[in-house]
């Protein structure tokens, strides 16, 4: 895969992303635009004590960082493509202790945070480090 | 004498892997920084539910009509019809937040009147909750009794509607708890439970708590307030009762 085709994957999962964490966001902030379903767990999880980092919503952060991946891939350079693998490699970390919360800790699943924690941040790492790690074109 | 073998050069550290590494270790540093703020910060607040009673709240619907699952005048010209779950934690913060004031301005007065519109749709804790709550009917308290059970909700499907909850709860707000528990396991509450699940999948209820208004015998419509203040039903009623 061209490094172009990596840069415009990494740039569709990163809309993706900001489309997720932007309604999360939103209904941290205005919880009545949330209803139960079947699927279980809705406000649960975005109620928990889990959900504010020092009084940042967890949701604003993950808006951030995917708008930051956004703006880094959009600038073509290396010390770009290394910010955008940290970015990736800290999601992916940070997605790993966010779902272990919600298994064990909240007892609770929140649908759209599982799938911005086990389809977006693992996709945006596995494409970041191979962005990262392809031999350059000539 | 054969040549000497030349020494290879020092291999330079590949540059992707070199600065793949400093990502990770970033990323590390980071994603430890913010999990150890979490835990400490987060990890130390309250995750644990009210235990208020539900008593307190009966004085809102003392001398108010019920009627089954309806609360209010019998030829009030609105019906307001609420599908609800008693697990939901968004219906819960609905009964605390527009629900009163609902009651006071629109039912107390005979313009309006509700109907508890139970499904359950969270798990089991959501059945048998639903199934006391209908029993109560019975006995002219399910609004006092709902009202309870909101108030002391639990963590989703943990087990938190146990016999022993229920009837607690059922003595505060005053209902014959040998009775409720007969009328909870009976086949009338079953056919209630299923013809309101009926209902709500004919209508295309997605959740809850869904909200739909009915006026005098004619077709329920559904109705979205932009949150649960009183400010966000006012117009809803205002509309309904002008028709």
């Amino acid at each position: 895969m061209s490094d172009r085709a990596l840069r415009i994957a990494i740039a569709v999962v990163a809309v993706a992303g900001v489309a997720v964490a932007g309604y999360l966001t939103y209904v941290h902030y205005q919880p009545d635009a949330l209803i139960c379903t079947s699927h279980g767990g809705c406000e649960t999880v975005q109620k928990s004590s889990y959900a504010e980092l020092a009084g940042i919503p967890v949701a604003l952060l993950g808006l951030l960082a995917w708008s930051a991946v956004l703006v880094l891939v959009a600038w073509d350079s290396e010390l770009a493509r290394t910010l955008v693998a940290a970015v990736a490699l800290g999601a992916a970390g940070f997605a790993i202790y966010l779902v272990t919360l919600q298994a064990f800790v909240i007892d609770a699943w929140c649908i759209w945070c599982m799938v911005n924690d086990l389809v977006l941040v693992p996709l945006l790492a596995i494409l970041a480090i191979w962005r990262t790690l392809r031999t350059p074109e000539a | 004498m054969p040549p000497k073998p030349r020494k290879p050069p020092p291999r330079r550290p590949d540059p992707r892997k070199r600065n793949l590494l400093i990502a990770g270790a970033g990323a590390a540093l980071v994603v430890a920084i913010l999990v150890v703020v979490s835990v400490v910060v987060a990890g130390g607040g309250d995750s644990g539910t009210t235990t208020t009673s539900g008593a307190a709240s009966s004085a809102l619907f003392d001398g108010i009509p019920q009627n089954g699952t309806e609360l209010g005048a019998k030829n009030a010209p609105v019906t307001f019809i609420q599908f609800e779950d008693l697990q939901c934690p968004i219906c819960r913060s609905y009964q605390e937040d527009g629900f009163s004031d609902i009651v006071r301005e629109y039912v107390r007065p005979g313009k309006v009147k509700l109907r508890f519109a139970g499904i359950a749709i969270l798990g089991q804790d959501s059945e048998k909750a639903l199934r006391y709550a209908l029993a109560a009917a019975n006995q002219g308290k399910l609004w006092e009794y709902v009202a309870a059970i909101y108030a002391n909700q639990g963590e989703e499907n943990t087990g938190w509607v146990t016999d022993d909850v229920l009837e607690r709860l059922a003595k505060d707000v005053g209902l014959d708890w040998t009775q409720l528990q007969k009328d909870a396991a009976s086949a009338e509450v079953t056919r209630q439970a299923q013809a309101t699940a009926a209902e709500a999948g004919q209508l295309g209820v997605p959740g809850t708590p869904t909200f739909f208004v009915k006026i005098g015998n004619g077709k329920p419509y559904a109705v979205q307030p932009t949150s649960f203040s009183i400010d966000s039903f006012r117009p809803i009623f205002a509309d309904a009762l002008s028709q």
